[in-house]
């Protein structure tokens, strides 16, 4: 049987391990340099800065994964550097591109997709200006380049990542200048209870932010960005606090996010139909506790099939390969499927109090100003996207074939979740019925064939 | 008041409806099963192109042209219009010699709009072009429009002439009523009219077949690949003589990839798959007629579902089972260009039984030999 899984984060690395254990040897296809994932992703090589340094409190999670991750790659087809741009579910084929050229087909008979996650953005006036990146990226920077964005960068956004992420930049010698939350505490406060759930990350949260407060770091909540401002890159941020008034904070930079959205384009071009979920905002593929989805022989885990953060991806991984295991009639671990399916159902209870703490500032988006830039790729703003929605644009691809919105490089990745919101508002419709962007293949670009 | 129904909002549709709610006296209602320009009117490459067109189809071809140049004038939106050319490149000697005979054939119909070039004329036009093209067919005049701008101006000039646009409303069901008159039956409702147009498309065979009538035609769904924005390097529309590719640079720079390569294609269900290994043999031709974009990076890639007929010109007349019904649909790819005349001429025919223009040729008795 030909197994394929898609990615080498957390999930992946997990599924991996599972199918080798019952002798399969999986071809094993990560877009990045290296396994690992975004969360746990590795320095390039030379770098010599020890996991404690790079990873904090993740730093046994990290080394653990890196060090199954090494320890799978022999086991299976591992090919690195290698986006898979198309799937063609009748044919059961992907086409892979390996090192920005090679170009192959990969047959499959089951595949695991864990194709993770990225940061869910809101566009305000100046978000294109340099200096302005997400916190995911941020992060990433610190963590596998060992740089910083800025040395004074401001942090805006929602979720547990713009603590973290600050805190981190904070320990490596910046000096952030504001982190501004767009939630209010009475928000995060009321969804408490659930965040008991899982105690020891609940209360990392709180322990980040106290510890942000005593190096100086101003914390504010309920908290409104109005603009970034500069001349030809980032200076500044203008911002409004709960009680409606105007404040500038200078800076050099800016990280901004508000949780994640799956990547979830494989799974579409897969086949795999799509649900709205109302508690994260997001449109996710379907599948069952185990992953399984509606189409036969192929599985999803970790955050690219909706989000649930690292722990979860890993449980996710390992449990997606047992039912795969399972549904083609090979032996798989009972015990650990049942200990598995036990710690995912408390986990998604934590998630729902997450969303719930950290909600996507929907009314932000709703309410941007008609010149904001939405689509940067295609230079597209909302007001473009509001004479589009009012010329038959009354879904989110007919208002893309109508606008460009999502057409150009990011292929609707970064835009997609604020138009869905202008054009929602726009048409007085709710987000559900206004759909979500058809998968394209190419799902990044990739160079004309023929031509390497 | 005389009723019209027009099946199908396409540019095709759209178009019908536009001519003929100007005229006085009729009363029209689109009903498009999905969305106007849901399929390769909203998604084709926008080429406004004479170049090389059927002998059978040059005549409208002239006509449309002449309404193109003044596009804004009947729809009160340029569409994105750009007169940039058409160049069909020759890439040897045996091929040159084809374009010289056919520019003698165009010519002899007492035609002048296609012209042979030299190489230092292609160069001229096309200065990124491989080395090894001797000489192109060359029309003037020529170019390209944006396809979903053109619809969305076509319908909004329709409207505005007093068409009804209905969207959502797909038709199971065309009879005679006792009184005469054509039932256009919908889920949703049945509408009467004295006069029924048929510009469903790849589905008008369909319509056609619930009138009673057999029509040749089958289904196409040409693919297109979009690249990354280029500097600028081509202003007009390229095509080779021997293979198929058609090529254009669009104002923001990006590359437009094209030419009729097929993807899978699925009426039932109204979708289209791109098929890569049909797409890269485009690809290819594209980057040996211009280096200059190999490697770029491809966006996106498309199709559109269209009808074809065995001859690939279209079926434009009046029904022969269900008089009072008219057809005008088999575009087979290339009537992006041809609908604002070929609308004209299905409104005429409609409104006064007969038509100074020329779509004689496209009537449906060719195909009965």
């Amino acid at each position: 049987m030909r197994v394929v899984v898609v990615g080498a984060g957390p999930a992946g690395v997990r599924a991996v391990e599972q199918l080798v254990r019952s002798g399969i040897e999986p071809v094993w296809i990560e877009e990045a340099p290296d396994g690992g994932g975004r969360i746990y992703q590795r320095p390039p090589a030379g770098f010599r800065r020890n996991h404690r340094a790079i990873y904090g409190a993740d730093a046994k999670r990290a080394r653990a994964l890196h060090a199954a991750l090494e320890a799978l790659k022999p086991r299976a087809d591992w090919r690195p550097d290698t986006l898979v741009w198309n799937i063609r579910p009748r044919e059961r084929l992907l086409d892979t591109q390996t090192a920005g050229r090679r170009r192959a087909t990969v047959e499959y008979d089951a595949l695991i997709l864990c194709t993770g996650a990225m940061d869910r953005i809101l566009p305000i006036p100046g978000w294109t200006l340099p200096g302005v990146t997400t916190l995911g990226g941020a992060q990433i920077a610190l963590k596998a380049q060992g740089v910083g964005i800025g040395a004074r960068p401001v942090f805006i956004g929602t979720g547990p990542l713009l603590v973290l992420a600050a805190l981190q930049y904070a320990k490596a010698g910046a000096t952030p200048a504001l982190v501004l939350d767009t939630t209010a505490f009475a928000t995060k406060a009321m969804a408490s209870a659930g965040l008991l759930w899982n105690l020891p990350t609940f209360v990392r949260g709180l322990r980040y932010t106290a510890a942000l407060r005593l190096r100086g770091v101003p914390v504010v909540e309920d908290a409104t960005p109005i603009a970034i401002e500069g001349e030809g890159r980032a200076t500044a941020l203008r911002w409004r606090d709960a009680g409606w008034r105007e404040h500038v904070t200078p800076c050099d930079a800016v990280a901004m996010g508000w949780g994640l959205k799956p990547e979830a384009q494989l799974a579409d071009l897969a086949g795999v139909p799509f649900r709205f979920d109302e508690l994260g905002h997001n449109w996710i593929p379907e599948k069952d506790g185990a992953g399984r989805t509606p189409v036969p022989g192929v599985y999803l885990a970790g955050d690219g099939a909706g989000i649930g953060g690292a722990e979860v991806a890993e449980l996710a991984g390992a449990r997606a390969a047992l039912a795969l295991l399972e549904d083609h009639g090979l032996p798989s671990d009972m015990v650990l499927r049942a200990h598995l399916d036990g710690r995912l159902r408390t986990e998604a209870r934590f998630r729902a109090a997450l969303e719930r703490a950290f909600p996507y500032p929907a009314d932000l988006a709703r309410r941007m100003d008609d010149a904001t830039l939405l689509c940067r790729c295609e230079a597209i703003t909302a007001g473009d996207l509001r004479s589009a929605a009012r010329a038959g644009g009354s879904e989110v691809n007919r208002a893309k074939a109508l606008s460009r919105i999502g057409m150009g490089r990011c292929q609707g990745r970064v835009c997609g979740p604020p138009a869905a919101e202008v054009l929602s508002e726009a048409l007085g419709l709710p987000l559900e019925q206004v759909g979500r962007l058809r998968g394209q293949p190419p799902v990044k670009p990739i160079p004309l064939p023929g031509s390497a | 008041m005389n009723r019209a129904i027009v099946i199908g909002g396409g540019l095709h549709g759209l178009s019908t409806a536009l001519h003929l709610a100007r005229m006085p006296g009729w009363q029209v209602t689109v009903l498009e099963r999905r969305h106007v320009g849901r399929h390769s009117s909203g998604v084709n490459a926008g080429g406004v192109r004479r170049l090389g067109r059927d002998l059978r189809e040059i005549a409208l071809s002239m006509v449309a042209w002449e309404m193109w140049s003044n596009i804004s004038a009947l729809v009160g939106d340029d569409c994105g219009f750009q007169p940039g050319g058409q160049v069909k490149v020759a890439e040897n000697a045996a091929e040159l010699g084809k374009l010289e005979a056919r520019a003698a054939q165009v010519r002899a119909l007492g035609w002048t709009h296609e012209e042979v070039v030299d190489q230092a004329e292609v160069r001229r036009l096309l200065p990124a072009i491989a080395p090894h093209v001797v000489g192109a067919l060359v029309c003037h005049g020529d170019g390209s429009a944006d396809p979903m701008r053109t619809v969305m101006a076509f319908r909004r000039a329709a409207q505005e002439a007093g068409a009804t646009i209905i969207e959502g409303s797909g038709v199971t069901a065309i009879e005679r009523s006792g009184a005469g008159t054509l039932r256009v039956v919908t889920e949703e409702g049945t509408h009467e009219a004295e006069r029924v147009a048929n510009c469903a498309g790849a589905w008008a065979t369909r319509i056609a077949r619930m009138a009673g009538e057999e029509i040749p035609c089958g289904v196409k769904a040409s693919m297109m690949i979009v690249t990354e924005r280029l500097p600028h390097f081509c202003t007009p529309t390229v095509g080779p003589t021997g293979r198929a590719l058609s090529f254009k640079q669009t104002v923001a720079g990006t590359v437009v990839i094209g030419g009729g390569h097929q993807g899978l294609n699925d009426p039932e269900r109204e979708t289209s798959t791109v098929l890569f290994g049909n797409l890269a043999h485009a690809a290819r031709i594209a980057a040996e007629l211009f280096p200059c974009v190999k490697g770029a990076r491809i966006m996106r890639t498309w199709t559109g579902t269209e009808a074809r007929t065995p001859d690939e010109i279209p079926v434009i007349g009046e029904s022969r089972t269900m008089p009072g019904l008219f057809h005008s649909f088999g575009y087979s790819g290339h009537g992006f260009q041809l609908s604002p005349a070929a609308g004209a001429a299905v409104a005429e025919l409609i409104a006064r039984g007969a038509t100074n223009l020329p779509v004689a040729p496209f009537t449906q008795r060719r195909f009965d030999a």
